[in-house]
């Protein structure tokens, strides 16, 4: 678990990229510089009824003033994005994470991203790294259309003839098949609705890519609504103390309960914030971030299980 | 939302035992320089030119008065925390060089809620003593956290142990401000 500090920030530009697209732009009121990151990274926007919310960012790493980030209202979305439109204009404050990276450019010699809609933002930043060192890239590039196309022009500058456009209104669409067999030292990238990233999931595992070289960014919760959680035992490793996690309780907030000061962001298995150790019992992996190599001795708490019981590294 | 479980300061295992233990520094007269606050866990901490001080609870709008910390869960003395600037300096100079070079660590980042210089904090566990008109008890000494260090990116755990600060009670509540004088009130 990583803790992070929360900023109140200031909005320097809220300009739209597309009709559904802010392109919201942050400083610190009061600090020249705001925390280090790396291209692929999010920021946590917190909002005021204690909702959290990720945003990619799509600026530039070396520029140490500001975070960019490009927000998509989404009217049947969980209601962040809403709250965001209607209230990130020029001046305005909003309490904004220190940044965090699931989603790094991976050790490659070639890289190749699919991004659908929004899905674009972590691409921006890593197509602007890349470019800056030569580096061997192609976006291919899934909207309904230029004017839906976030940050697109922005994007053309960047990317140059790397960019590939996929438009479905005008009869174009990205054939995951496209993507064919993997060469040495490329890696994939995906982000965006979940067809799309399924879709991309599923032509890499057809085309026999390793899963270390394919990864998938993912926002939305995709917890199945047909599971079943059932009571376990939680024992903390360095007291012996055992802890009961009733079914309709998360393993989180019966660690809170008990007084373990375990940090928490987005509470639905997608940021990784909450990441515990633990030693042995059959755990249910129910998080979308924890990579699989990671999974026999890390869990996530906030909706992770155990089956029966688990000992954790606390 | 947490309630907030704090212990008198007095009644904690360490307040406890230091009050019955004569000794520590009289005669000096140190100052308030800074008051921060943050509203809950990881929340970066704001500047008051005012703040009030409520007996069991706290500073009004700190994480601590809410039940909103990090550490809030847990039965403790922490209504009110304080370091010294002269850590800070120390710090700021890498002395002792425990780390890899000076680390500034500003009044705004260390997550204590009031910055004092002039003050031997060590010496008030167990002790009364008032800021501005506020009575403040000494329960416990402070202690570096790695979560501080995982919050702030700074290697400060080491360099903190031992003068990370002072958690008190509040004996007398009240409105405080920078500038306010700060003495003892106990002569032991």
């Amino acid at each position: 678990m990583t803790a992070r500090l929360i900023m109140k920030l200031q909005v320097v530009s809220a300009v739209p990229t597309t009709p559904d697209v802010l392109r919201v732009v942050f400083r610190h009121p009061l600090r020249p510089e705001l925390p280090e990151w790396t291209p692929g990274a999010h920021v946590d926007l917190r909002l005021p009824d204690g909702k959290v919310r990720q945003y990619s960012l799509c600026g530039d790493p070396d520029d140490r003033a500001h975070y960019a980030m490009a927000i998509k209202r989404e009217a049947d979305g969980r209601g962040g994005s809403l709250w965001a439109h209607a209230n990130l204009t020029e001046g305005g404050l909003a309490h904004v994470s220190s940044p965090r990276n699931n989603f790094p450019l991976a050790d490659g010699t070639r890289h190749v991203f699919v991004a659908g809609g929004i899905g674009i933002t972590p691409f921006v930043a890593m197509a602007r790294a890349l470019a800056a060192v030569g580096g061997d890239f192609i976006l291919h590039f899934c909207a309904r259309s230029a004017a839906e196309a976030p940050l697109l022009d922005e994007l053309r500058i960047v990317c140059g003839d790397r960019l590939q456009l996929w438009f479905s209104g005008a009869g174009r669409r990205f054939e995951p098949a496209l993507i064919g067999p993997p060469t040495p030292g490329t890696h994939l990238y995906a982000c965006g609705p979940q067809r799309l990233v399924d879709a991309v999931q599923a032509a890499a595992d057809a085309g026999g890519w390793a899963p270390d070289r394919v990864h998938i960014e993912r926002f939305a919760a995709t917890l199945d609504e047909n599971y079943k959680p059932e009571p376990f035992d939680a024992r903390i490793a360095s007291t012996g103390e055992v802890l009961h996690v009733p079914a309709d309780r998360s393993l989180l907030d019966v660690l809170r309960e008990n007084g373990f000061p375990v940090a928490s962001s987005c509470e639905i298995g997608t940021c990784g914030s909450c990441e515990c150790g633990y030693w042995d019992g059959t755990v249910i992996h129910r998080d979308q971030v924890l990579p699989l190599g990671r999974r026999q001795d890390r869990m996530m708490p906030c909706v992770s299980r155990a089956r029966v019981g688990v000992t954790l590294d606390l | 939302m947490l309630a907030p479980r704090m212990v008198e300061a007095f009644e904690h295992a360490a307040g406890a035992v230091a009050r019955g233990v004569p000794g520590g520094a009289t005669g000096w007269r140190g100052a308030l320089l800074h008051i921060h606050i943050a509203p809950a866990a990881s929340y970066e901490m704001e500047a008051l030119a005012e703040a009030q001080c409520v007996v069991g609870r706290g500073i009004v709008g700190d994480r601590y008065f809410d039940g909103t910390g990090t550490y809030s869960p847990k039965p403790d003395t922490r209504e009110v925390t304080l370091i010294e600037q002269e850590v800070l300096d120390a710090l700021e100079r890498n002395d002792p060089p425990l780390q890899g070079g000076p680390i500034r660590l500003a009044p705004a980042d260390h997550r204590r809620n009031l910055t004092v210089r002039g003050v031997p904090l060590n010496h008030l566990v167990g002790r009364r003593f008032r800021v501005g008109t506020v009575i403040l008890r000494g329960g416990r000494l402070n202690f570096p956290c790695k979560y501080l260090e995982e919050l702030l990116g700074l290697p400060v755990y080491l360099p903190l142990y031992n003068r990370s600060g002072l958690n008190c009670g509040i004996e007398v509540g009240g409105t405080i401000r920078p500038g306010d004088a700060i003495e003892l009130l106990d002569t032991p």
